[in-house]
């Protein structure tokens, strides 16, 4: 059972950090790769045994079993790891260790460097926390960890304006967005007395309450804040800039989607899937998902700061996801519902990796011309090639070029909506139109007549260069077998997760 | 086995073609010619042109970037990739479901190469082409897209093995249908092909992006020469290829049937045909179209594209539709 190491390697890593940068500087960097890279094998090893089973994978805290003595409810903390959650972590690790690789670097101009890998490694702790636990407390106590770890990395920069201004927007927000969350379970821990999710899955179905719906929507409303869904992804825009460019690669890539629609999917699907109307909550998340779409995709052409474009792209490529499981629950039991759902989370991981790319082709030209104004950004290419083509790669990732990974999951979102409701694959269609034309002025500024300042530009060194290669490779591999990994992977985990019986009795022993 | 024979084949139809759209070439610029009553270049010009451009030296900007020189060679790459699915009197050889998309693609991918190859090299004319020859990318995809689904959409109704695939134009074609509504939307429709094909080769009204006296060869400026040669053999091709779309579209009828023939002399022969059909298309579009109009400013172009072909575009699949409804008998 490798599960516990999942948390406890990286955790480990987090608190010794402080003792072993007391060594220098090369023993710091050393050690958190290390720890980022034992973590990546413990994930892929979970992830390979729960694919292989296809079971739940379950580990108690404390004891042989998540039941009281004498009793048939669960008293303690269990974790619970299905093949959605198992994919998620396997995407956590892997982009972190991308992003530490990267940050060696990156990172090596600033002051307060043990803070920031410490931070770096609890922000994973926490991500990879609410990918496997099954206590609704637990989750909450992995969300602040990573929430506050991440208000924490977006200030790290704290003698730039912007960097303050948006980790305090981002902290108030947030923290307000927690809050929520925390009264929503509250609520339910009030009405059924449990915070186990499997068995208060059971509970909700036995009785589904006013009480539960309430809960139900301020921890979604919560959920949607800590995801960018449009009304509040206004802290989205600043904090990805603001942030070093290593930090925005996590927020981007994987915060947004842990905290926000992994979350969401979990709790609307494993949670509440036989207890409430998922009709009525699929079209909900569907407005939000369309608003989403438009807004995000729409913003991201009229910026001129190149870290904030590709932000409001994350705005946007979420808003793809949560189509997916709108629709996903909307269509609960149907081929078309699976199959949205199945390209949600294809989405996840595909957006993962190419937006990770992008943000660590935006700090390469941070780091090299200290500017990420797209105005004075003109024709990189000619000195910077290897970075251009990496974000040429992850551009087209982006708007769903055929050969890379982008294509296969949002043609499943298309062709899921398109059966779904023509109307949702029109507005699809149109932010990715919207997708292509901001990604394409980025383009012709790369690759377009250089300017005086891109003259003396040189490529970043190899430790920045390596995890951008890396995630090219992985990219342009994906992209290669879109079906195959669809048909193995996505689809099957999507399966798991509309199947909410086999998690529960994953719990409960059929009891 | 049956891979190699596929990949034996496209090798001979990438020879044919290559060989073909030059050839066309030539034709047009006698016929061009002899409507100017000038006497022309001889038939084989092309392929001189070719050669001699092949041999000369290729000068690369200073201010050009990699993708410069990376972006003819994509070009060809993907014209030839394109030929794996077009359809040329027989079924395309890697036709399966679905793979309008990516013919569509492929075809819009050649423009968009052209487009970065332009900006790449760091030159104002080009970047003013590029960003021409951007917006006209855009435009006239929409009219043939919408007319292209609306005739793969009612080709279904006939039960076809593979929706949605170039091959379905020779398993039944749209004048099949034979209501007078279905005729006349298709007429619309064969009309709004014609002028996107005019428009998708860059000749008459549409020589915008190019513009030879205007901008020095737009898009081209900078390229000279085997860069110059890979960009025009992929034009060529291209040209083939957008012809063959229209001819598979409206006259898909071969004749290897009426002389008995099958197998590889009746796909021949078929070949053969399909040819002269391209060519009696492109005479039109192309030919006599470039004799006889000059070109439009960018916005005129524009505005052709979205209050004319794709009004005509969208009249002609409502005909369609209308038709498929059954409403008027």
């Amino acid at each position: 059972m490798m599960l516990p190491y999942l948390i406890t390697i990286p955790l480990f890593g987090a608190f010794a950090l402080p003792i072993v940068s007391l060594a220098g500087r090369k023993a710091r960097e050393l050690w958190a790769i290390l720890v980022s890279a034992l973590t990546l094998g413990v994930a892929t090893e979970v992830f390979r045994t729960v694919w292989k089973s296809g079971e739940v994978m379950v580990y108690t805290l404390g004891a042989e079993s998540p039941l009281g003595q004498g009793v048939d409810f669960p008293i303690r903390i269990v974790w619970e790891v299905d093949l959605l959650g198992a994919i998620v972590a396997l995407m956590i690790a892997f982009i972190a260790f991308v992003a530490i690789l990267y940050s060696t670097e990156y990172m090596r101009h600033d002051t307060g460097l043990e803070k920031y890998y410490a931070l770096i490694l609890l922000l994973e702790v926490g991500m990879l926390g609410i990918a496997i636990t099954g206590d609704l407390f637990n989750f909450y106590v992995f969300l602040e960890i990573m929430s506050i770890a991440s208000y924490a990395l977006v200030a790290f920069r704290n003698d730039t304006w912007e960097g303050i201004e948006a980790g305090i927007k981002y902290m108030f927000a947030g923290s307000l967005a927690s809050a929520f969350i925390l009264l929503g379970i509250a609520l339910l821990y009030g009405q059924y007395g449990t915070l186990t999710m499997a068995y208060l899955a059971k509970q909700i179905a036995a009785n589904p309450t006013f009480t539960a719906k309430v809960a139900l929507g301020l921890i979604a409303g919560g959920l949607l804040f800590k995801s960018g869904a449009v009304p509040v992804h206004m802290w989205l825009a600043d904090a990805h800039p603001a942030a070093p460019s290593s930090i925005s690669a996590m927020l981007s890539g994987l915060v947004i989607k842990i905290g926000g629609t992994y979350a969401l999917a979990r709790l609307a699907f494993s949670v509440y899937g036989m207890g409430i109307n998922l009709r009525t909550l699929g079209w909900i998340i569907i407005f939000f998902a369309c608003l989403t779409l438009i807004v995000g995709n729409a913003m991201a052409i009229v910026q001129t700061d190149m870290k904030r474009l590709f932000a409001f792209s994350s705005v946007g490529q979420i808003g793809y996801i949560l189509l997916g499981i709108g629709i996903g629950l909307a269509a609960y039991g149907s081929d078309v519902g699976e199959v949205a759902l199945a390209g949600a989370i294809y989405h996840t991981v595909n957006h993962a990796l190419m937006k990770a790319l992008l943000f660590l082709v935006a700090g390469a030209v941070i780091h090299q011309l200290g500017t990420k104004n797209l105005n004075e950004l003109s024709g990189i290419a000619r000195k910077m090639p290897v970075t251009s083509f990496a974000f040429l790669v992850g551009a087209a990732a982006i708007i769903g070029l055929p050969p890379l990974n982008g294509f296969a999951s949002k043609w499943l979102i298309y062709e899921s909506s398109a059966l779904f409701n023509p109307f949702l694959a029109a507005i699809a269609v149109i932010g990715t139109a919207f997708c292509t034309a901001a990604y394409i002025r980025v383009l012709f500024t790369f690759f377009g007549r250089p300017s005086e300042k891109v003259m003396n530009a040189k490529e970043p060194g190899k430790a920045m260069l390596v995890p951008m290669m890396i995630l090219v490779l992985a990219i342009i591999l994906m992209g290669l077998f879109p079906w195959a990994i669809s048909e193995k992977v996505m689809i099957p985990a999507a399966k798991m997760l509309e199947n909410v019986g086999t998690y529960v009795s994953a719990v409960l022993g059929g009891a | 086995m049956n891979v190699l024979y596929a990949t034996l084949g496209f090798i001979a139809v990438y020879a044919y073609v290559s060989f073909a759209s030059l050839l066309w070439g030539g034709i047009d610029r006698k016929l061009v010619a002899r409507m100017q009553r000038r006497m022309g270049p001889p038939l084989l010009q092309p392929f001189y042109d070719f050669l001699k451009l092949v041999g000369k030296e290729s000068i690369i900007p200073r201010n050009a970037n990699k993708f410069f020189e990376l972006a003819p060679v994509l070009a060809l790459a993907t014209s030839i990739a394109l030929l794996a699915y077009t359809p040329l009197g027989f079924e395309p050889l890697f036709g399966t479901k679905g793979d309008v998309i990516l013919f569509i693609y492929l075809l819009t991918l050649i423009g968009f190469l052209r487009v970065l190859g332009a900006v790449s090299s760091g030159s104002p004319y080009a970047q003013i082409g590029a960003q021409r020859e951007m917006i006209i990318l855009v435009s006239r995809e929409a009219p043939m897209m919408l007319g292209l689904f609306t005739v793969l959409w009612r080709l279904n109704e006939f039960g076809v093995t593979k929706p949605f695939s170039m091959g379905t134009f020779y398993e039944h074609n749209i004048w099949e249908l034979g209501t007078p509504l279905s005729f006349i939307g298709t007429l619309i429709l064969l009309f709004v092909f014609l002028v996107w094909l005019a428009s998708e080769i860059e000749v008459g009204y549409f020589d915008i992006p190019e513009a030879e006296t205007e901008l020095a060869e737009g898009t081209m400026a900078e390229y000279s020469g085997r860069h110059l040669a890979l960009f025009e053999l992929a034009n060529a091709i291209k040209a083939f290829v957008s012809a063959s779309l229209v001819v598979a579209i409206f006259l898909p009828w071969g004749i290897s049937p009426y002389l008995g023939l099958s197998g590889t002399e009746g796909m021949i022969v078929d070949l053969l045909f399909h040819t002269l059909k391209v060519f009696a298309v492109l005479f039109v579009s192309m030919s006599v179209f470039r004799a006889v109009t000059g070109r439009l400013r960018i916005t005129q172009a524009v505005n052709l594209f979205w209050t004319r072909l794709l009004p005509a575009s969208i009249v002609g699949a409502l005909l369609l539709a209308i038709d498929a409804m059954g409403v008027i008998a």
